[in-house]
């Protein structure tokens, strides 16, 4: 028997926003349709992407105290930032195993009451996340359509690589890590050395 | 007298390059350096460092009857104090006269002994220091799973990975009480996850367990790692606390991996643990550590800009540098992966409320000034050869076990 969800009587008014239909169609040819034609990709906005998070909560105030504690399931951001964008990529039902499997794995006992953690099984599957658009500095990056077509075509390509080759890339970077720092310790100890003689 | 020359000389070179050691030290992909030493705590003395923890909330809230009603009584915070007290460890470069010799001119070789010795060393030293930051603070490098000869097949994970050639390592039993003897190891190969040793030591068995070399006694006491701050044990002590009087409040949210591969809905449930224990926005300065392995299981689901994007070989790396030298993520946190990080594991760590007590940043070993010292040979007179060590005191500590979450028991990709 699956666990029975309370949502939130609480609604939160947090800023939304939905992707250009004009993005949406450009991600959804560039990276497809599902077995339910629907997007393989899509953009959504942080602070619009919600999930089912169960357990007990423990809310606190701006200093950290402790103000409530409730066990409960709450529909929050999935995502964190809220004011970013956000690429997904669907992945389907089997990738979350059996419903049985799922109860297993995301069934909570907090205080004695059963609760599902991540909510219901995903039966049609569910979107998850991929990249999140912003600088390597943190900062807010506006959505355009070159980089989120950018985006699907990487991951998708990626995906259709070999296992063998996708590990080789991770090896790689990990030669080239080591390699950089000896030749930097080089530079520090050639001058230090030859400063010594 | 040349060989005092020689040696001095040698000296004279190390002392030239003492101040750059800290910055050979750091390297930021690596775990042990992307802890950071704290200003306002890190310089120790041998008194253990205080860090007071508000462990429980006080007060006493609910509805009150101001018609006469009884308001009740009140309670307070609770406080306790964790306390670390610093390790020292060593690295000891020993070089002969030969080599010297050999290699300090240009016309002899490329690279003179001391400073290739430095270099080498420094790499070793941080690599075994990173090593000891993923155990459990018992200085275990891994479990005998069998014997055959000399060679121990090592259980996994973590298998071989934290032990490496020539190191000198001790047996002791499952139980850490009894320490069967040490043995330098003579072959490390970490895809089979066996080690072979010189000499093994007597009534080692299954089930032994490997710690490096310098411990001694009943549960020994080294680096605290990532399993023993990231656990969510019920008893034994943590920070000279006792584990089952705040079996909630010291516990490391977990999710059981039960064997099966890394999925989203892992990644979720741990993640979610610390949204709930700190706020749902409170997920922002989390890491996802792991090992190469699950990194590599993540790019497998599809989900992810791959390795093999940021390498440059889809060839379109150019387009978009600015999101392509972006960070790989995990749900949208940030991955730090490691050569030396548990196989079976994902962490997901707030590495602001980590640091460094540090007592002896690392250093030469000094007496008197003097850094280089001389072997001795079997007779009494010098060897033709000089010794040199690093050294630091230090211990890792965390002041909020529950600010992060782990996944344990995951599934080790073939392959590796």
């Amino acid at each position: 028997m699956s666990p029975r969800i309370y949502p939130s009587l609480i609604q939160v008014t947090r800023e939304t926003h939905e992707a250009p239909a004009a993005i949406e169609n450009r991600v959804t040819r560039a990276g497809g349709t599902n077995r339910y034609g629907e997007p393989h990709f899509r953009v959504v906005w942080g602070g619009a992407r919600l999930a089912w998070i169960g357990g007990k909560w423990i809310d606190r105030d701006a200093s950290g105290n402790i103000v409530r504690e409730a066990v409960e399931v709450r529909r929050v951001p999935k995502y964190l930032p809220l004011d970013r964008w956000h690429v997904e990529r669907w992945l389907p039902p089997e990738s979350y195993g059996s419903p049985e499997e799922w109860e297993a794995q995301t069934t909570e006992i907090e205080d004695g009451i059963r609760i599902a953690a991540l909510g219901p099984y995903p039966s049609r599957g569910d979107y998850e996340h991929c990249f999140t658009l912003e600088s390597t500095a943190g900062e807010f990056i506006p959505l355009t359509v070159a980089a989120c077509d950018w985006i699907v075509r990487a991951v998708e390509w990626a995906r259709r690589q070999p296992r063998s080759h996708l590990r080789g890339a991770v090896a790689a970077r990990e030669t080239r890590r080591a390699r950089d720092w000896e030749q930097n310790v080089d530079v520090v100890l050639d001058e230090e050395f030859s400063a010594a003689k | 007298m040349a060989q005092m020359q020689n040696a001095q000389s040698v000296a004279l070179q190390l002392e030239k390059v003492r101040d750059k050691l800290p910055l050979l030290y750091e390297r930021d992909d690596i775990l042990l350096t992307m802890i950071q030493q704290r200003g306002d705590v890190e310089r120790v003395s041998s008194r253990n460092m205080r860090l007071p923890l508000q462990i429980r909330p006080g007060g006493k809230a609910g509805l009150a009857n101001m018609d006469g009603g009884d308001l009740g009584r009140g309670s307070g915070t609770v406080y306790d104090v964790a306390q670390v007290s610093p390790v020292f460890f060593r690295h000891a470069v020993e070089v002969t006269k030969l080599v010297e010799y050999a290699s300090n001119a240009p016309e002899k070789a490329v690279e003179n002994a001391a400073k290739r010795e430095v270099k080498n060393a420094m790499a070793q030293f941080r690599s075994f220091l990173d090593k000891l930051v993923q155990t459990n603070g018992n200085g275990v490098l891994g479990t005998i799973a069998s014997i055959g000869g000399s060679t121990f097949t090592m259980a996994k994970p973590p298998g071989s990975m934290l032990v490496y050639y020539n190191q000198t390592i001790q047996v002791y039993d499952p139980t850490l009480t009894t320490n069967r003897g040490s043995c330098n190891v003579t072959a490390v190969d970490p895809f089979g996850s066996t080690i072979t040793v010189d000499a093994v030591p007597g009534g080692t068995s299954a089930n032994d367990v490997i710690v490096h070399d310098g411990l001694s006694g009943a549960q020994p006491v080294s680096l605290f790692g990532i399993l023993y701050h990231q656990s969510n044990a019920t008893t034994g002590t943590w920070l000279n606390l006792n584990r089952a009087t705040y079996p909630v409040e010291l516990a490391t949210p977990r999710v059981n991996g039960n064997n099966s591969a890394l999925t989203p809905g892992a990644v979720r449930l741990a993640i979610n643990k610390v949204r709930k224990a700190l706020g749902s926005n409170q997920v922002s300065k989390l890491i996802a550590y792991t090992s190469l392995e699950q990194e590599h299981q993540w790019e497998q689901l599809g989900v992810t800009i791959s390795q093999i994007i940021k390498e440059g070989a889809g060839g379109r790396a150019s387009d978009l540098d600015l999101l392509f030298t972006g960070e790989k993520s995990m749900a949208g946190v940030p991955i730090k992966s490691s050569i030396n990080a548990n196989q079976s594991r994902v962490d997901f760590l707030d590495l602001s409320h980590w640091g460094r007590a540090v007592m002896q940043d690392i250093d030469f070993y000094d007496v008197g000034g003097q850094t280089v010292f001389p072997i001795y040979g079997a007779s009494g007179g010098l060897a033709s050869a000089y010794i040199f060590y690093f050294v630091t005191g230090f211990q890792v500590w965390n002041e909020s076990p529950r600010s992060g979450a782990f996944i344990d028991n995951l599934a080790i990709p073939s392959g590796y």
